[in-house]
């Protein structure tokens, strides 16, 4: 199936390719030889994966290579997620619809056009052309080499290098313009699939015959992306290339410099973001007459709080990750204090603020982020939360209601006779259709109720008095407090967690159950570190080998 | 010729408010911004309203500030007074003001009324007010009017004047910018709606160009404290509002006393759930327009209030309700249409010299040493404040407030 996907999207994309971007007067005969000729170049080549690019993987690329100033506009397809899976294993089986094309190439040829103005040119072109009018196929092999090896995270084979050459010096002749003819084929690698996909690729594997692991190239993507949400640095190309990242003692080294630089939490902030179902903050709307503290400023921090939660506990106090439900320690900018009713000293940017004891703020359940995503646009919601609780950080899949459920009780909030969601969720839930799921959500999430639709906390809902008492797995409890001190006593987040982590870093829901054990093991010795964990998988060689289901029958030809 | 005046009233400040507003007063106090006659926002009771916090800090962001007017056929019995045109109308003989009034002739009287606004050399009513002789403005004949007595105590420094009682029957009332601008269309209204300066000012009050805040230190009791620092000051944070545009509690400022802003430090005093404070000069930011300094958006004025007061009383919901008032020069009132020259004259029929010639027929304040005339009138401002959390700047890291 994967086999046959994966040709289908090669040839969709590399005709998508020639179409867009190398618009010169190119025989396409010629050109499709080419690219077909590629593979064959290498005996091992084998792609075994692709996995697309997201936003902010792509904006976090362009950045790296080309400099920050680099102007990405454009809207991105999504990556549609498989459901109770993440978006990094949607990206595996994502394709890209011919509108989601003409994007990415007006993207492209926006930053090829910045790459290469005046004011950024001489620092990718490092030669000067014979004439700035003409084409100069040297010289415009010596840009687009060091360039195409950055986009493609391998080097260019030696038809990839001759066929982005030609598109240069093709369009510099049609526009007689060099710097234009580079445009042009530097906006062509970026429309590439090399370029939007990561492609994975195996080689045999010498310490198990028979079978395969990620080449080097494909390891450094994998290092990289996972890690630092970005694509890999030339000096993680150049290890590649040595050979150092199937080396496992030099692979540990690499590893380990990488979790404990700064940049390691752009790699935390993306595997939150993506267990976190984060996407959804953008289509988040709250009904602004129940709801007046909730605005457009307050919506893009939400997430931002408890990123900077995640990352302050995680990295910077290199904090237990079962803290994370517990912590009342956050951090708070001017919108959100509004939110929480709580003072903020900065008029612009963030501040370090920890909630009062018996403020019931507790962790990142406490924090107005989840508890909003978690709630429908007029009124809280016990069983979004549960479930949410229960399917993202217990990763315990709760079944969708059935289609023909009577949702009248739930959402009377304005019924006197059912003041509360506990009262209104206990009519709803007497349907023993309904109750089985609401017994699994409900007692997790009404401990939550506290905080209403928005996060902000109330004492009475239609004023009555809102109990908070809940129940998990068999414990009693109160409130957020309890609920978090549940959570952190759970097997079932630690455990969540580091599978969640090994199907971000390989794309795949982890379904070896042993590796995950292995996994959660270390990551309990290590007193349930981020850093250690994501080292473990960033280095276990189990995260490398091709799944049987994954090994290729036969090599696929790319556009380049 | 002063009125209304009680021994109790001539005291110093601190005695009169000592004896003068005390809890049973409090227990009856009127607060402006309903109908005349009515009781107003709140009613406080000392004992409905809560103890302080711990730290004695109280903070509010300004929700309202805008002149007090006192619906009803009584105050402008003539009717609002006449825009430009009007009055150039009623200057004609009548065959002429019939002749003119035709819809044929609009064109020509259009020309002719805005000619009047306009004098040699590019000069116009509301840029260089004082070279046009106008008639003066149709005043407040009611005695009623909302405001402080200001001149208690200081009766030397000003000008005689008839004084107001206010609603809640506080006598020796002193908003003599009332009785000039208080029939004006602009702050009248019509039908009993209140007029452009009330919702034009609520705009510039939410854009953080205008925005106020108050900040209370030292607050033992909001019943009674003979002790408290009142920081009055602007801030440039935006106030977060609701869908009907009223600002929401429990936002947080910073007090930013950098021009074009300002801080004025203030000493207060509590009885009776009633705030006070001293007399003194408040400076607060003035823009008019919001961004930039291109034609007359974005020019920068200041209120400046003499010897000006506080008067707030604590409600039970947390908020502040009261007035403010002081003595404004008497340029000031035309601030904004000065700053906006010929087009307010034209555009708005705003009479600005006549407004300016009636404003100094009725200053009762700050007498000019040299000519011995009053060069300000007294003025009121309703205010309205709810809870806030106010980061003062100006206090140095561990430190007292400057």
């Amino acid at each position: 199936m994967i086999r046959t996907r994966l040709s289908s999207w090669a040839l969709g994309l590399s005709a998508a390719a020639l179409a867009v971007s190398a618009w010169a007067s190119l025989p396409a005969g010629r050109a499709q030889a080419e690219a077909a000729a590629a593979p064959a170049q290498d005996p091992n080549f084998r792609i075994t994966g692709m996995r697309r690019l997201t936003e902010a993987q792509y904006r976090n690329a362009v950045a790296d290579v080309f400099g920050p100033d680099i102007r990405v506009a454009g809207r991105f397809e999504p990556i549609v997620r498989p459901v109770h899976e993440l978006i990094a294993s949607g990206a595996r089986g994502s394709s890209i619809s011919p509108a989601g094309l003409e994007q990415f190439d007006a993207m492209a040829r926006l930053v090829a056009a910045q790459v290469v103005d005046p004011a950024h040119r001489s620092q990718f072109v490092p030669c000067t052309p014979r004439s700035e009018d003409a084409a100069d196929e040297a010289c415009a092999r010596r840009a687009l080499e060091p360039i195409g090896r950055l986009l493609f995270r391998r080097p260019l084979t030696g038809s990839e290098l001759a066929f982005y050459a030609t598109v240069a010096g093709r369009a510099a002749e049609s526009t007689r313009s060099f710097g234009k003819g580079l445009e042009l084929a530097l906006a062509a690698m970026l429309v590439s699939p090399n370029f939007l996909y990561v492609i994975e690729r195996a080689e045999p594997d010498p310490a198990h015959p028979g079978q395969l692991r990620l080449d080097g190239w494909s390891r450094a993507s994998r290092l990289s992306f996972m890690l630092w949400n970005s694509t890999p640095s030339a000096s993680l190309l150049d290890a590649a290339a040595r050979g150092s990242l199937t080396d496992p003692a030099q692979l540990q080294a690499i590893a380990a410099r990488m979790v404990a630089s700064p940049r390691f939490e752009g790699g935390v902030r993306a595997f939150f973001s993506d267990m976190l179902l984060f996407e959804k903050f953008e289509e988040m709307a709250k009904d602004p007459v129940v709801y007046p503290y909730f605005n457009q400023d307050v919506a893009q921090a939400l997430p931002e709080q408890m990123l900077r939660t995640i990352t302050d506990h995680l990295l910077a106090r290199d904090g237990d990750y079962r803290g994370l439900f517990t912590t009342r320690r956050t951090w708070l900018n001017r919108p959100l204090g509004a939110v929480y009713q709580v003072p903020v000293g900065r008029s612009q940017g963030w501040v370090p603020y920890e909630f009062a004891a018996g403020s019931d703020r507790a962790g990142l359940l406490g924090q107005a982020g989840f508890l909003a995503l978690y709630s429908h646009s007029g009124r809280s919601s016990p069983t979004l939360r549960g479930r949410a609780i229960r399917e993202l950080l217990m990763c315990q899949p709760v079944p969708n209601p059935p289609g023909n459920v009577n949702f009248t009780a739930v959402q009377d909030t304005a019924n006197k006779a059912t003041p509360t969601a506990r009262i209104r969720l206990d009519a709803h839930s007497t349907d023993p259709v309904c109750a089985g799921c609401h017994k699994i959500t409900d007692p997790v999430g009404l401990t939550l109720e506290r905080f209403d639709g928005i996060g902000a906390y109330r004492a009475t809902e239609n004023d009555a008095p809102i109990d908070v008492a809940g129940g998990m797995d068999g414990q009693t409890f109160q409130g957020a407090d309890g609920l978090g001190k549940a959570l952190a006593q759970s097997p079932d987040t630690t455990m969540c967690l580091a599978s969640r982590a090994l199907e971000y870093a390989t794309g795949r829901p982890a379904e070896d159950a042993d590796a995950v054990e292995a996994l959660m093991g270390r990551f309990e010795a290590a007193g349930f570190r981020i850093r250690q964990l994501f080292l473990d998988v960033a280095t276990m060689p189990g995260a490398y080998a091709i799944p049987a289901s994954a090994a290729p029958a036969h090599t696929v030809a790319l556009g380049k | 010729m002063k009125t209304g005046k009680t021994a109790m009233q001539q005291r110093s400040w601190t005695l009169g408010a000592a004896a003068g507003l005390g809890i049973a007063a409090a227990a009856i106090a009127l607060v402006p911004g309903g109908p005349a006659g009515e009781p107003a926002h709140a009613q406080p009771l000392a004992a409905a309203l809560p103890a302080p916090p711990a730290d004695g800090v109280m903070g509010f962001v300004v929700q309202e500030f805008v002149p007090p007017v006192i619906q009803g056929a009584d105050a402008c019995p003539q009717g609002t007074a006449l825009k430009i045109k009007e009055q150039y109308l009623a200057s004609l003989p009548e065959d002429e003001r019939n002749r003119l009034a035709r819809k044929e002739n609009e064109p020509e009287f259009t020309k002719r009324w805005q000619a009047s606004v306009v004098g040699p050399g590019g000069t116009n009513i509301c840029s260089q007010p004082d070279m046009f002789e106008r008639p003066l403005l149709r005043t407040v004949q009611s005695r009623s009017a909302w405001g402080i007595d200001l001149d208690q105590g200081a009766a030397d420094q000003g000008c005689e004047h008839e004084e107001f009682a206010a609603p809640d029957g506080r006598e020796g009332i002193d908003n003599q910018e009332y009785r000039v601008m208080g029939c004006t269309p602009e702050w009248r209204g019509k039908d009993g709606i209140a007029g452009d300066i009330a919702s034009g000012m609520k705009q510039f009050h939410a854009s953080g160009e205008w925005t106020q805040v108050i900040l209370l230190r030292g607050v033992d009791s909001l019943v009674h404290d003979d002790d408290v620092e009142v920081i009055y000051a602007n801030t440039a944070d935006r106030p977060p509002a609701d869908t009907k545009g009223n600002f929401l509690r429990g936002a947080s400022f910073s007090v930013n006393d950098t021009a074009p802003r300002h801080r004025n430090v203030l000493k207060g005093r509590i009885d009776g759930g009633m705030l006070t404070t001293a007399p003194q000069d408040i400076w607060l930011a003035q823009t008019w327009g919001q961004g930039g300094a291109r034609d007359i958006r974005g020019t920068r004025s200041r209120y400046d209030f003499r010897r000006a007061r506080l008067r707030l009383v604590f409600q039970p919901d947390g908020s502040l309700r009261g007035l403010m008032g002081g003595y404004r020069p008497v340029f000031d009132v035309i601030q904004s249409p000065a700053i906006g020259g010929v087009g307010a004259a034209t555009t708005a029929g705003i009479d600005c010299a006549g407004i300016l010639a009636t404003l100094r027929k009725y200053a009762d304040g700050v007498r000019d040493p040299k000519t011995g005339k009053c060069t300000a009138v007294s003025s009121a401002m309703r205010v309205t404040a709810v809870p806030a959390f106010i980061n003062d700047l100006a206090v140095p890291a561990g430190g007292k407030p400057e």
